[in-house]
Order: C-alpha cells, then structure tokens, then sequence
C-alpha cells in the first residue's frame, strides 16, 4: 500500500505543479507581454513494477503571439512576429521582452516600468512627437524639422523556450537558448513593429480557468487514493486482533 | 482435468492472496490517477490470473489513443496511431515515448523539457502525425476513482474472510481444547 500512498503523493504534488503554473499565467492575463508557460510530467516507470507515480521534468513557456490592441500611450511598441526587445537596467544587465508599455525618461531614453532602458533609441528634449515605423526606424518632430533618432532592433534566438524568465516579463539568456541575433524588422516575412499597440498576454482564461478546475479535480482523486491506501494500511494492521 | 490451484492453498492463504491482489490493483489505479496530467502516458490496465499460489495482478499496458488537445505550437506533435517518439537521453540512452511535447535547443533541434533529443519516429503503417497538438494522457480519472474503491473494498471483503476463518479456527481450538 506505500507505493500506493506515494504514487498518489506524486500525483498530488504534480497536481499543485500544475496549479501553481495555471495560477501565475491567469494572475498575469493582463499584463501586456506576458507570455503564459506549460509544466510537463512524466511517468516514474521501474522495469518490473507498476513504477512509483509521475514526476515534474520542468516547464517551457509558450510564446505564442498574443493579441494587439491599440493602445494610445506615445511610446506605447509592440512586435507583430517572433523577436523581443532588447533592454538594459543601470547595472548594465541585459534582458529581453515583448512588453513594450514604455516612457520617455529624462534623459530621452525610453524605459519600462521596471525601469529597464530599451536599446537603440533616444529622443532629443525638443521633439515634440515621436513616431516609431514597422521597421523600428524612430524619427521625432522637432521644431528644427523631423530627425532620426535611432532604429529599434529585435532579437532573436535559436531556442527562445530555453530562456530564463526573471520576473515581470522579462527574460534573460541561458546558454540553452543562444545568445541573441538582432536583427531588423519590416522585412516582407519577418516580424513588425506595431507602433501606438500593445501586445496582450497570450493566457486564455477560459482555458486557464478550465485548467484549474481539472488540476484541482486530479488532486482530490489522488489524495482519494491516499486515503484508500492509508485505510487498507489500517485494516492490514488491525489483522492480528489476538 | 486437475485445476490450476490446488491443495497447497488454504482459505487463509486464498484471503491473503485476494488482499495482495487487491494491493496491486490499488497500485495500478494510484499509478494511473498521478499520470492524469502526464502528456502521451499510456494507463495500465490491472489482469487478473489464477496461480498456484493464489491471485496474481499483472499490469498491462494499454494502447488506448489519448485524447488531442491543440496548443497551436508547431514543435508539439501528436501521433495518431501506433507509434512512439525516440528520444536519446544526454547519457546515450535511447527511450521511447508518446510525450510529443518539444521545444528547439539552440541548434534548432527538437528536445523535450528534460533535454532530450528527438532522434526519429516510429509509425505503425497508417499511423500520422500532427503538429500542433499533444497527446493527452489517455487516463480516465472517474474509472480510477472506482478502481481506486473497487480495491479498497474487495481488500476488505478478503479480510472479513480471512477474520472470519481465524475465527472458526480459532473457536475449534478452544472448544476442542475444552472437551478434552
């Protein structure tokens, strides 16, 4: 009855795996550029024997496109295709991101709202609008005239599912994933950039909600099977009654 | 024709044997139950089979389709049909598995979660595969429930039998004991 009780105890803790997974991405169904992730398991099996329950062997997340919604914040980017933007905090760390709700500092830099500098652009303190094409080519209006004030470049990776997330939307590189290749938007086939749009996250709700409901299920049948195993534990106990 | 299971069994050890019997047909369900989440897992089914020595449970495999569900990613795939993926673990060992869940490493090859490598297919003639989609675990976790229960109550019933014996023999022991 023990490998009974523990296979059920795998069940259940993969279960709460899965809980907590379905939780974080219905936790950040709105947060623009939020990518939702899938944990996997697989079966404990042992050659001659029922094997010992399942087992977590990690999690990838999906980064399947998320909508685009316009948006209506000046600075406001979003990619229309695979690619992140680039950014920078003040240590001189580097991540990557599809959140593109940025702000214009002080010194013309646009950052997020982690404070993280995207590369590649800054806007002189006289411009008065600012105007991103699908190419990433960022030009200001200014009262001297328009001017070119840097291209926004996108990078990509050889195996993107093998980032690191660090919180927030942000991610970073993992030697499983490659370092990133920038490269240019607005080519015919590759990806855009949207100016004045945000990307919303890619969870489904209805599908997380629907998740939850099935993890939550799976997990009382196995604390079921607990309990039998545990109750059989006590009849074999109770077999020497004297 | 003589029966398979003779003389050498008492009810005692008939009892016993159901209660085992009934031990591994929890195992089984409890087994099943926690792989309800497990893409591409395959349930056992609980055989039952008359032996000499009693009852013996054996786990078969079951080849039962799981059910698709669609992800919309191209690197998942799903066979349809018999057949199995062949991946190659970092220490050279080659497996098999119905878990079509792949990411690209950075070389742009398939791997699974764990970091092992998809080295090819094997598809039973008439078999396919899908993009897209991944296999569900092919566990029903309503007909575990009632194995689940169907164990725990035909373990209880052999333990009534083999109290029930005990107790015979034991009330013949004392009340022999007493007539003498």
């Amino acid at each position: 009855m023990n490998r009974a009780m523990y296979a059920a105890a795998t069940g259940m803790a993969a279960q709460q795996i899965n809980l907590d997974t379905v939780a974080n991405n219905l936790a950040n169904a709105d947060v623009a550029g939020f990518k939702g992730a899938a944990a996997s398991f697989t079966d404990l099996a042992a050659p001659g024997s029922v094997g010992f329950g399942t087992a977590s062997i990690g999690s990838h997340t999906i980064f399947e496109q998320g909508k685009l919604m316009k948006s209506g914040g000046p600075f406001d980017l979003a990619i229309d295709g695979s690619g992140f933007f680039a950014v920078r905090n003040a240590k001189g760390e580097r991540a990557y991101t599809r959140d593109g709700e940025f702000s214009r500092d002080s010194g013309g830099r646009l950052r997020n709202a982690q404070g993280w500098v995207l590369d590649g652009v800054r806007i002189p303190a006289e411009a008065t609008t600012v105007s991103v094409a699908p190419d990433g080519l960022t030009t200001a209006q200014t009262p001297r005239g328009a001017v070119v004030c840097g291209r926004i470049r996108l990078a990509e990776f050889a195996a993107p599912e093998r980032l690191e997330s660090i919180g927030g939307t942000l991610f970073r590189t993992t030697q499983q994933s490659g370092s990133a290749a920038f490269v240019n938007a607005g080519a015919e086939r590759g990806p855009h950039i949207k100016f004045g749009m945000l990307e919303h996250s890619n969870v489904s709700i209805i599908e997380s909600m629907m998740e939850i409901l099935a993890a939550q299920r799976a997990y009382e049948a196995n604390a079921k099977g607990v309990q039998a195993a545990d109750e059989m534990l006590r009849i074999a106990n109770n077999l020497n009654r004297g | 024709m003589k029966p398979a299971y003779h003389a050498c069994m008492d009810g005692i050890g008939w009892a016993g044997s159901a209660m085992a019997a009934a031990r591994s047909r929890l195992e089984i369900a409890t087994q099943n139950l926690a792989n309800t989440s497990s893409d591409g897992f395959r349930k056992l089914r609980a055989q039952g089979r008359l032996t000499e020595s009693g009852v013996q449970i054996e786990a078969a495999r079951s080849f039962e389709q799981g059910g698709l569900r669609h992800t919309g990613r191209s690197d998942d795939l799903a066979i349809i049909g018999a057949g199995a993926f062949v991946v190659r673990k970092s220490n050279g060992q080659v497996t098999e598995t119905r878990n079509g869940a792949f990411v690209r490493d950075r070389f742009g090859r398939r791997c699974d979660d764990a970091g092992n490598r998809l080295v090819g297919m094997k598809l039973a003639p008439g078999s396919s595969v899908r993009s897209g989609f991944l296999e569900s675990s092919d566990v029903n976790p309503i007909s575990e429930m009632i194995d689940v229960l169907s164990a725990q109550r035909s373990f209880e019933s052999a333990e009534k039998t083999l109290s029930s014996i005990d107790q015979t023999r034991q009330k013949a022991s004392n009340e022999l004991a007493r007539l003498k």
